[in-house]
């Protein structure tokens, strides 16, 4: 069994209009065996940057804290918000700095540009390869569901709460046919002048 | 009389000689400090294993929906191995009856061979018994013809669709070696991870709160059918050319195409 | 101490930085367009420089300068600020003073960018020390030029204007006959950083006479 799907996790950011979302289940098992339902694999990463972590659990944590280190001497020496791309490739450069001994996380950012507000997202392979698309990405154990979800329900232009509604029944539909992603999910929708949160209640089994 | 010299293998030339010929499979029994001359004997290195593999993977996609009064199975037509496209017109129904379509894909060595016993079994059973068969005995049977192979399983991903006795729509799905259930709705082949969840949505009504469950219309599962058809075409590479969708009635199949992106 | 011998005289516009230096020459023999005192760094950023040192320390800086925006490009996959550049080239120019087997730096720059829609000018001297400017003047006679630039800046010059200003500046305190051959002169704005020819340099000069 592959390590990246040793712990199981689903995750998605999309865009919409002048907003764009982040989602994740909230599951923590180890294989078949579910340890808790609370586990965090989103990241605030500043007032609208997100920073979405599936795959080995240790990992995810490991990664979530390197980057909020890097991160925080970023904006104390240019004293500054980082925009989501210049995070992106801050990611990409930890990774990549791991070549032959990888973190497993596949990262996924989602955000705003801290002057222009323009929506951002992406997502990155385990040794850092970024990818920038303009509609939706999709990362973690359910990944082919994930990808089939969106790419029916997701539309162009989306407001804030269409947003909300089609992210989460991406996720939840998607994670809800993988056996090691599931157990509730939460919802970041990141707006210009606000982030709503919201966690859902799925099939909880 | 001559000094007598004992007999040792290692200097017995013609005895060197046949052993190095049979054994190229062996161990390496070639003498240190004796020059071969000429091509390397076949197994010179030591033993090699060789591999071949009785199954391949084609691709293709399945997907049934069963309602009130009718069944829709759609699949696409595309035939493909590794990163190549083999067939743009090589649809995965079989129309076993006049009221049964069977959607096959996987191998395709093996859905032919499938397909060609099934149809000879029906035929067996329509003259023996004067009837055609029972989508619900078709299922059966194909449960047991898949089993039959347990350990030399055919590599294909079956979904029937027909009418039951009552007329209703049915639909059997089976895995490669004869598990087998009747369902509302299942996709089964390459994209079916991407159709699935999409279905327990649309069609199951799953994670929707407020929402009575209501028999689904004809035209609309034909028209679900092409979207979610669409969708898998644009991330799965080995769905797309076009789909093929047949619906089942009391009045017989009708049969539509629709096209898909070419690449 | 630092002997400065060549200006540099540099206003901000809204719309840019002008950077414009003598370059007069020890010999009437040199090949006047072969050395530059105005550099690129990258695409947003240009350094001046003034000294009276051999010409491989500024260039030592140069290329010091350019690495630390390439490793930034490499990092961040964006153009380094200026603010940051300064930051980091001062950084080199510390270490310089206190350092064993090296010497300090003979040489003051003024470090000219535009990031973040607006223009940025900065003197980076050699003991590290750092300073953002609207408009300065550095070199033998700064002190005559900041104090014309003090009356003819305003903080809407247009670049076009900034230009003018900047060769009457220089002209201020300038030995002998201005030519395009013993000026340089360097225009940094929204679209990246642009050294004027010679041609050029002739037409503004015309036009100021």
């Amino acid at each position: 069994m592959s390590i990246m799907s040793y712990n199981g996790a689903a995750i998605i950011a999309m865009v919409g209009k002048d907003c764009v979302a982040i989602a994740a289940d909230r599951r923590f098992g180890v294989q078949a065996q579910t340890v808790s339902m609370d586990f965090q694999k989103i990241f605030q990463m500043g007032d609208r940057l997100f920073l979405g972590l599936p795959g080995l659990a240790t990992d995810v944590q490991t990664v979530s804290n390197r980057m909020k280190f890097r991160l925080n001497l970023y904006e104390l020496r240019e004293a500054r918000q980082v925009k989501p791309k210049t995070f992106l490739s801050m990611v990409s450069n930890l990774l990549y700095e791991r070549r032959f001994g990888p973190y497993f996380v596949e990262p996924v950012v989602a955000g705003l540009d801290p002057k222009t507000f323009e929506p951002f997202i992406a997502s990155c392979d385990l040794i850092g390869c970024p990818m920038i698309p303009e509609d939706f990405v999709v990362s973690g154990t359910c990944s082919e569901q994930m990808y089939g979800m969106c790419e029916s329900l997701w539309e162009p232009n989306l407001e804030p709460d269409d947003l909300f509604e089609t992210i989460s029944q991406a996720l939840l539909n998607a994670a809800d046919r993988d056996a090691v992603s599931g157990w509730g999910a939460v919802v970041h929708v990141i707006e210009k002048d606000k982030v709503t949160t919201r966690t859902l209640k799925g099939r909880m089994d | 009389m001559g000094k007598k010299t004992l007999w040792k293998p290692e200097s017995d030339f013609f005895l060197q000689q046949i052993l190095q010929n049979i054994s190229v499979e062996g161990g390496n029994m070639a003498q240190p400090g004796v020059q071969m001359q000429g091509p390397e004997p076949y197994g010179a290195h030591g033993p090699r294993q060789q591999y071949f593999s009785p199954y391949s993977w084609n691709g293709g996609t399945v997907l049934a929906i069963a309602g009130e009064d009718y069944a829709v199975l759609a699949c696409d037509a595309r035939l493909s191995e590794y990163f190549s496209i083999l067939s743009r017109d090589s649809p995965k129904r079989y129309k076993l009856t006049d009221m049964t379509v069977l959607g096959c894909c996987g191998f395709h060595g093996d859905v032919l061979t499938l397909t060609k016993m099934l149809d000879a079994r029906l035929k067996n059973y329509k003259h023996e018994h004067n009837k055609t068969m029972s989508c619900k005995s078709i299922a059966a049977m194909l449960s047991t013809v898949l089993y039959y192979r347990r350990f030399f399983p055919y590599y294909t991903y079956n979904i029937l669709a027909g009418l039951d006795e009552e007329g209703k729509g049915c639909v059997y799905s089976f895995d490669p070696i004869g598990s087998y259930e009747r369902e509302v709705y299942r996709a089964g082949g390459s994209a079916s991870a991407l159709l699935q969840p999409l279905l327990d949505n649309q069609i199951g009504m799953k994670n929707m709160q407020g929402v009575q469950r209501l028999p689904v219309p004809k035209e609309k599962a034909v028209a679900l059918v092409k979207d979610v058809f669409i969708s898998a075409a644009e991330r799965d590479i080995y769905t797309g050319d076009q789909i093929i969708i047949n619906v089942i009635t009391k009045d017989g199949i009708q049969e539509e195409s629709f096209p898909l992106r070419r690449d | 101490m630092v002997r400065h011998v060549l200006d540099g005289f540099f206003p901000t516009a809204s719309n840019g930085v002008v950077l414009a230096t003598e370059k007069k020459q020890k010999s009437v023999l040199y090949d006047e367009h072969s050395v530059h005192k105005v550099e690129m760094i990258t695409k947003n950023v240009t350094k001046i420089y003034s000294d009276l040192t051999p010409a491989y320390l500024p260039r030592l800086l140069v290329r010091h300068a350019r690495r630390i925006a390439q490793n930034y490009f490499l990092t961040y996959q964006e153009q380094i600020p200026t603010t940051q550049l300064v930051q980091k080239v001062a950084y080199v120019m510390q270490e310089y003073t206190q350092s064993g087997g090296v010497r300090p730096f003979g040489v003051s720059l003024l470090v000219a960018g535009w990031d973040e829609d607006r223009p940025y000018l900065f003197q980076c001297d050699p003991s590290g020390a750092y300073f953002a400017w609207k408009a300065t003047a550095m070199g033998k006679n700064f002190i005559n030029g900041k104090t014309f630039l003090e009356k003819r800046y305003n903080e809407d010059l247009e670049l076009e204007d900034a230009v003018h200003t900047a060769i009457l500046t220089l002209k201020e305190s300038f030995e002998g006959q201005m030519t395009e051959d013993n000026i340089e002169i360097g225009l940094c704005n929204e679209n990246g950083f642009r050294r004027l020819s010679p041609s050029e340099v002739k037409d503004y000069l015309a036009s100021i006479a």
